[in-house]
């Protein structure tokens, strides 16, 4: 289906919103950059570039020298804010703790994310960085971006911050480091009305919703990925600009269930592509496969000579359900049984494909903390239809949010608040009775307590009879 | 609306040594108060109050909290 934007699209042309010249933006040479030394000694940091690996040292080397050679006037926040960072980072090695404060009032106005206040605690040391902003800016489904707009985009924060970029943070957004509290506001103005976009979401907010590449590039995807998120990001606005969360909430959208943004393991809801008929096979293309005519893994391992492909050894037997069999050279699926781990799928792309009642699964409460505490999420709706305007889904989003705003302390994930509770507890505010889905391995560790009421006959327990047997 | 925007700023003059709140603890005042106010409600009183100047977000990058503009910590710290 083709795109609808919710609202115009601008066209970016880059030479209509250019800042800087080419002869400013080519001014360093590779011999000049050999020679470089930024004002403060920073050996560890250089140890770094020595690496087989790119350096971000070199490339912020190159960030400093290049602001160096720009005429006055041309920056407007320090120009030695990169030499400073680099300074400050080298001390940071030293005393092996981070000089860095975070948090505070910046932000632009009607807006409670998007930017996060970062100041440096040695600011008479490292006076360019005394203030040293992040700002969020929401990427694109997928992130197909526009060269135009990312020129575009990188002249602004040259002009009006460091120059250095994250593409992308962990969550998903392109991220701008590094600028003053001054430079927000008009940083803003200019990315949302020349730019045509928009801050990401920080703080306790819906955070940038973020998707595979989905039906762009991909055949496995069963489900729009793009369209979904770009339609979750525009009716959740709300909640992604004004802040009223018990903590952060993450939705991450995988078109099937490879998960190539991790949504089951870092989102609060992950929407996974899968489909509820059977996997197509073509059984011609499975005798291509046994026979050596088709690599495997549609060729990705072929660098080193692995031996003949054994469908027994390498798929059947690999199978986590054990639901494939050859029946007289005939490969049999019990579909039933799939739990959708794709090995096959990725095994013999050519034979084996997803099947064509698509939707997907939803899975709650996943987190991925720096520190500790990591959770992955939980199978909660099996099967539900993703389809535009997507208001089934929507539905359930809401019964998650209305239920966490009110239950959830301060600073508890989802994940966090279902632990506490209980799963029964989260089934029955999304009206999902238990299913078998729902175990922890497959088929082998349930862990929802029936109540009586829920077994057809029910059931009696003597608890003293039960404590004879099983002390406290 | 008028009636939840003064319950809010009550509450958060009230504070005597904090000065930023999160949102839950504004909710649980404010429904204190005027009990058949509605969490959607109260959101859009403190988003009214902050886009008329009287309150301000306080962000540590992971959390969000409000406050009264000029009270505890401004704009830098």
């Amino acid at each position: 289906m083709a795109f609808e934007p919710k609202r115009p699209q601008k066209k970016i042309n880059y030479e209509e919103i250019r800042l800087y010249s080419d002869a400013e933006l080519n001014s360093t040479t590779e011999e000049e950059l050999k020679n470089f030394k930024i004002k403060h000694d920073i050996p560890m940091c250089e140890d770094l570039e020595k690496g087989p690996w790119p350096s971000f040292v070199a490339d912020a080397k190159q960030g400093a020298l290049h602001r160096r050679k720009l005429a006055d006037g041309r920056v407007l926040i320090p120009r030695d804010v990169i030499e400073d960072l680099l300074g400050q980072l080298e001390l940071s090695f030293v005393h092996g703790e981070t000089h860095w404060k975070h948090g505070g009032i910046v932000g632009v106005f009607g807006y409670g994310g998007g930017v996060i206040g970062r100041y440096s605690d040695l600011q008479e040391e490292y006076p360019a960085i005394a203030h040293f902003h992040t700002v969020r800016v929401n990427q694109p489904a997928s992130k197909f971006y526009d060269t135009d707009f990312l020129k575009g985009l990188a002249d602004l924060w040259e002009y009006r911050g460091s120059g250095l970029l994250n593409l992308h943070g962990s969550t998903g957004d392109l991220v701008l480091l590094g600028t003053i509290t001054d430079q927000l506001e008009p940083l803003f103005q200019e990315m949302a009305h020349v730019l045509d976009t928009d801050l990401g979401g920080s703080g306790s907010n819906l955070r940038t919703p973020s998707c595979c590449i989905g039906k762009a590039r991909c055949e496995y995807a069963c489900y729009d990925t793009q369209a979904m998120c770009y339609e979750m990001t525009m009716h959740y606005q709300d909640e992604l600009h004004r802040p009223a969360f018990p903590y952060k909430f993450k939705f991450k959208f995988d078109g099937c269930p490879n998960g190539c943004v991790a949504s089951i393991a870092r989102s609060d809801i992950a929407f996974i592509g899968t489909w509820r008929d059977d996997i197509r096979i073509d059984q011609n293309a499975v005798q291509g496969y046994i026979a050596g005519e088709y690599a495997p893994n549609a060729g990705a391992h072929k660098g080193r000579d692995w031996g003949k492909f054994d469908i027994q050894k390498e798929v059947i037997d690999l199978c986590p359900t054990g639901c494939m069999s050859l029946e007289g050279g005939k490969l049999v699926i019990d579909n039933a049984n799939c739990t959708r781990c794709m090995h096959c799928i990725n095994t013999m792309p050519r034979a084996l494909r997803p099947g064509t009642d698509t939707g997907i699964s939803m899975l709650f409460g996943a987190k991925a903390p720096i520190l500790e505490g990591a959770q992955m999420s939980t199978l909660v709706i099996p099967f539900i239809k993703a389809e535009p305007p997507y208001d089934n889904i929507k539905e359930v989003i809401e019964k998650v949010f209305e239920w966490w705003m009110e239950e959830g302390k301060n600073r508890e994930r989802l994940g966090e608040t279902v632990q506490r509770v209980g799963l029964p507890k989260f089934l029955e505010i999304l009206e999902v009775p238990a299913a078998p889905q729902m175990v922890k391995e497959p088929r082998s560790n349930p862990y929802i307590f029936w109540k009586e009421e829920d077994v057809p006959g029910g059931f009696q327990r003597d608890i003293n009879e039960f404590r004879k047997r099983h002390k406290r | 609306m008028e009636e939840l925007k003064s319950a809010i700023i009550e509450f958060l003059e009230g504070g005597k040594t904090k000065t930023k709140f999160y949102f839950k603890d504004i909710e649980k005042a404010v429904k204190q108060k005027i009990p058949e106010a509605k969490t959607l409600q109260i959101k859009k009183a403190c988003s009214a109050l902050i886009n008329d100047g009287t309150l301000i977000y306080f962000s540590t990058g992971s959390t969000t909290m409000y406050g009264l503009k000029g009270r505890g910590i401004t704009e830098d710290h």
